[in-house]
């Protein structure tokens, strides 16, 4: 247990800083693993797998498949 | 083909026939592309001009800057080569090698595949077009410094960072002028989504402009000299977060842009999984920037941060294999096109070397490994895994792939396409292999003890063991060099080809 203590009282602004955005950064991770894995959200991913293969006349108007 | 342009014409007047009326040699050498999208009846005409100068300049890039390579190398086999000149010695030479392929041919290739992929998948022309060509002269004139400084030993003596700090001012002026117009062509785009490869693109410039400032922050003496604001271990510290970010979001980020456009478009297959291709993005984004520290073990550094880069570098081997297999996986019902599709070869033997890469790299982080890889060249090998095997056969596909889209033609040779394929695969393996021996070589020398407690082998006997690697290293390099003049020669032919029949078809046009 030694090894995992800290001096919070020491921890100064940019310190701080660190731990904020290192947390932040860690919970936006999970979220997007919970949204990539979602079932729900399987088809919307999924339906733009082919993008690259659309040529100019698979687009209507609005620049989307058709 | 004529006939079909001039119904374009009329269903939208934007088009003209600029390739046909201009007289500059080299600029009609260089354009014509356009045509391509003009005869498919589309609205959109886009900027490809800038895409077509940027991959020529790649592909003489790919050919200087290994040249240069093979030269650093035989000088470490060969030392006489020096000739006591100091502005060819290794030292001086060896960083206007890494900048060369790195940031000359690795840029442009970036640059060309970027401008490319975002106004295809996007449906619209550049933002401004007269940017991506300040972008273009920009990027040149760097590189032209480079060569002209390096040499002259000028450098603020931080890897894959040496140029000076005006120089450094340049690169962010360029970058972000890179930057900006594709973010704003992303913004104007006519689709809704946009495409996972323009992420990696916008995800690279992002990250290299954070990075490449904060690392190059220096107090100027002169136009030669400036000091880091960073001393001791925060320096070290500063210079590897930004190298290893270099690798992950230039070097591996801005080249998966590339091969989830390319392997797709080449194969006919769509993406294999759309969602890993997401959360491969992602990952590669929250992950990469915990790894520089692990070049760093048995430092001054607190020793906790080379646990977090050792233990974060093997977590990345999830996403890596993850998006490697996505790739391969995209060819799942055409692999027979590897017989005949040679440009396919290219771009699915970059996605193994890719998954080679990112294994032996997390396994060298961890401690009691990089114990004996440290310092060796058995980093060199991994360097050049991932630099010959994974971005340079990602980008000579994609290179073939546009040449043919820009300059509506087949290649002047397939042959050679397939010739280049197989040289490049025999020399960097050649050169892989020699630096994973010597390496590992190495290390056990530099470590073994007699039954006094005194080392066995003095550093000069290591040196000398190495030799016949340093041969083996060069001739590999040499190898996969003779490759690229392939390249060079075969994509000039094909321009010229193409250059002979517009010019064939524009005759009656002009009249």
């Amino acid at each position: 247990m030694e090894y995992f203590h800290t001096d919070w009282a020491a921890l100064t602004n940019n310190d701080w800083q660190g731990v904020i955005f290192t947390v932040a950064a860690f919970v936006a991770m999970i979220v997007v693993y919970v949204m990539v894995f979602n079932p729900k959200n399987k088809d919307a991913f999924e339906s733009q797998c082919d993008m690259a293969l659309r040529e100019e006349s698979e687009y209507n108007k609005s620049g989307d498949k058709k | 083909m004529i006939a079909r342009l001039q119904k374009a014409v009329i269903r939208d007047g934007r088009f003209t026939l600029t390739f046909s009326v201009d007289n500059h040699r080299f600029f009609n050498l260089l354009s014509g592309g356009d045509t391509v999208e003009a005869t498919k009846a589309t609205p959109v005409k886009y900027d490809m001009d800038v895409v077509r100068w940027f991959t020529i300049a790649a592909v003489i890039y790919a050919v200087v800057g290994t040249l240069i390579g093979v030269y650093v190398a035989s000088e470490l086999a060969w030392p006489f080569l020096n000739f006591d000149i100091p502005e060819i010695t290794f030292g001086r030479l060896r960083p206007l090698h890494t900048n060369a392929v790195i940031f000359a041919f690795g840029g442009c290739v970036l640059m060309a595949t970027g401008y490319y992929i975002v106004q295809r998948t996007g449906q619209t022309k550049l933002w401004s077009n007269k940017l991506a060509w300040f972008n273009f002269w920009g990027w040149n004139l760097i590189i032209v410094l480079a060569v002209i400084t390096l040499p002259l030993g000028l450098s603020e003596g931080k890897e894959y960072a040496e140029l000076p700090w005006w120089v450094d001012i340049m690169i962010a002026v360029v970058w972000l002028s890179f930057g900006l117009n594709h973010i704003m062509t992303t913004a104007i785009r006519k689709t809704s989504h946009i495409y996972v490869s323009n992420w990696f693109t916008m995800g690279m410039i992002v990250m290299i402009t954070y990075l490449h400032v904060v690392n190059s922050l220096a107090i100027p003496v002169d136009m030669a000299t400036s000091y880091s604001i960073y001393s001791g271990v925060q320096d070290a510290m500063i210079q590897w977060w930004w190298g290893h970010n270099a690798v992950g979001f230039y070097l591996t980020g801005g080249f998966l842009g590339i091969m989830y456009y390319f392997i797709p478009k080449q194969s006919g297959r769509p993406v294999f999984s759309y969602r890993l291709s997401v959360l491969h993005f992602w990952t590669l984004t929250f992950g990469y920037v915990w790894l520089g520290a692990h070049h760093l073990q048995y430092t001054a550094l607190p020793d906790w941060t080379g646990s977090l880069g050792a233990a974060v570098s093997l977590a990345m081997i999830i996403p890596s294999w993850g998006g490697a297999m996505n790739g391969m996986m995209t060819l799942s019902g055409a692999w027979d096109k590897l017989r005949t599709d040679y440009i396919l070869r290219f771009l699915v033997t970059a996605m193994a070397f890719y998954a080679m890469s990112t294994f032996d790299g997390p396994v060298m982080a961890i401690k009691t490994v990089n114990a004996l890889s440290h310092y060796t060249d058995w980093t060199v090998g991994h360097v050049h895994a991932g630099a010959l095997g994974w971005m340079s056969m990602i980008s000579f596909g994609a290179i073939y792939h546009m040449v043919k889209k820009l300059w509506n033609t087949e290649m002047y040779s397939e042959k050679l396409v397939n010739v280049h394929f197989w040289i490049a695969l025999v020399g960097a393996v050649t050169y892989i292999v020699a630096m994973w021996v010597s390496g590992i070589m190495q290390g056990l020398m530099w470590r073994d003890y007699d039954e006094f407690g005194t080392l066995t082998y003095t550093f000069v006997e290591s040196v000398s063991a190495m030799h016949p690697y340093y041969v083996m290293r060069a001739v590999g390099g040499a190898i996969f060099n003779l490759g690229t003049w392939i390249m060079l020669f075969n994509v000039v032919m094909t321009v010229r080809q193409a250059s002979a029949v517009r010019g064939v078809n524009a005759v009656p046009a002009k009249a």
